[in-house]
């Protein structure tokens, strides 16, 4: 999914990655990066990371989808190789204005995986087909 | 990717036509992460009519000449083979037939559960489709009751998004599978046709629709007639459509070159249809 990023948002985050290696820590001149790159939904993006918020599903067939659980409790199915979610944010921001990169949701995904925080879970096929068709979201 | 299509173009290349050399392919994915499957997807624009017979020729052509399993997803119940593609493939055999897998959702929801359970299929034996055909988008994305796909208010837009999305990720996961059978067995290819309303009514404008499908189909195959779009023949008037082949996943190369690549470029050809439904395809 990284190389559907520009240049410069796909640096940062293997930068966050590298220093999150080596320090388990994100520094605050990578923070205003995040936030100069990704503005408002930086800082929710993050808060979601801090609470443990993503989570990596994988089924027997080895299909794989990120479940995002949002401020509110409710559960956000992002793909794993392409940026879509379901939220008002994405739809709005995103795909009508074309004022973001991503919602809070996806920039979750991403700086989980960099950090290496992302949760992992087994479910089963038919889980993931309901799920990445939106007919289920748990 | 397009190079479904480019088979489709030289194998049914007018016949004044086939000394040509140009060859043409699409980039190949910028790198081992799953989103080659972005590079792998083509959107035919334009008459439903046209886009459907030369997605139906994709199909038997991929099955036929390529061996490739292929999904077909349409509304439109296809009791047989309409004249062009026995025009153009006089006998297909029964087996390369039988790897065209029809499927016939009634709606946009019914669509993105079938794609989203593709994977279950491969598991643990039957191969899967190295070809996803979506006929008529705009069938499944501009029916009634669309908008409220899911509780948000998010329309058209979204669920074009939804499934836009699908297709690229369920492409890459089965491109994953394929090249783990065999090295050269993948990718899995997407290709899907859309009329926007522009288009059926030449407003000449983009529908906020189209411009969703675009983030996530990277070579764009866009079907023009106008501009002299009959020429009389000794048989009938013979249709002529114009192809244009553009977006970011297009490179051109030529075999006189040293396989230079020009993302972006727009590669023309033409298509001819015959008044006895024989298509024929011209290089520009």
């Amino acid at each position: 999914m990284h190389s559907l990023l520009p240049t410069v948002a796909d640096q940062l985050f293997r930068d966050i990655q590298k220093t999150y290696q080596e320090t388990s820590q994100i520094p605050d001149d990578l923070l205003i990066a995040l936030k100069f790159i990704f503005g408002p939904c930086a800082l929710p993006a993050l808060d979601l990371v801090d609470q443990h918020s993503v989570t990596c599903l994988s089924s027997p067939s080895g299909r794989k989808v990120f479940q995002v659980t949002g401020g509110s409790g409710r559960l956000y199915t992002c793909f794993v190789s392409c940026h879509y979610c379901p939220c008002p944010a994405f739809a709005h921001t995103v795909l009508r204005k074309n004022e973001g990169l991503l919602c809070k949701h996806i920039l979750a995904v991403y700086l989980c995986q960099a950090m290496g925080v992302t949760q992992q879970d087994s479910v089963t096929d038919q889980q993931v087909s309901m799920l990445l068709s939106g007919t289920s979201t748990t | 990717m397009a190079d479904i299509l480019h088979v489709l173009f030289r194998s049914f290349m007018s016949r004044s036509d086939q000394t040509r050399a140009l060859t043409a392919s699409v980039t190949a994915p910028s790198s081992s992460t799953s989103s080659s499957s972005s590079s792998s997807s083509v959107l035919v624009l334009g008459d439903n009519s046209v886009s459907h017979s030369l997605l139906l020729l994709a199909a038997v052509t991929a099955a036929s000449q390529l061996g490739i399993r292929v999904m077909f997803f349409t509304r439109t119940h296809i009791r047989r083979l309409p004249a062009c593609v026995h025009k153009c493939v006089p006998s297909p055999s029964p087996e390369s037939l039988k790897k065209i897998q029809f499927s016939y959702p009634r709606t946009v929801e019914e669509l993105l559960q079938q794609i989203a359970s593709l994977h279950e299929s491969t598991s643990p034996c039957p191969a899967p489709p190295s070809l996803i055909i979506v006929d008529r988008l705009e069938s499944f994305l501009c029916a009634p009751g669309v908008g409220s796909h899911s509780e948000f208010q998010s329309g058209e837009q979204s669920c074009a998004a939804h499934l836009s999305a699908l297709l690229c990720d369920t492409a890459a996961f089965l491109t994953q599978v394929l090249e783990q059978r065999s090295s050269s067995a993948g990718p899995c290819r997407v290709i899907a046709s859309f009329q926007s309303e522009g288009d059926a009514g030449q407003t000449g404008q983009e529908s906020p629709v189209l411009d969703v499908l675009d983030r996530y189909f990277q070579v764009r195959c866009t079907l023009d007639q106008s501009g002299g779009h009959e020429a009389a023949t000794a048989t009938g008037r013979q249709q002529v459509w114009n192809i244009y082949l553009s977006g970011r996943g297009i490179k051109e190369t030529t075999s006189t070159t040293d396989c230079e690549e020009k993302p972006g470029v727009t590669q023309e050809w033409q298509l001819l249809i015959n008044p006895n439904g024989l298509m024929e395809f011209r290089a520009v």
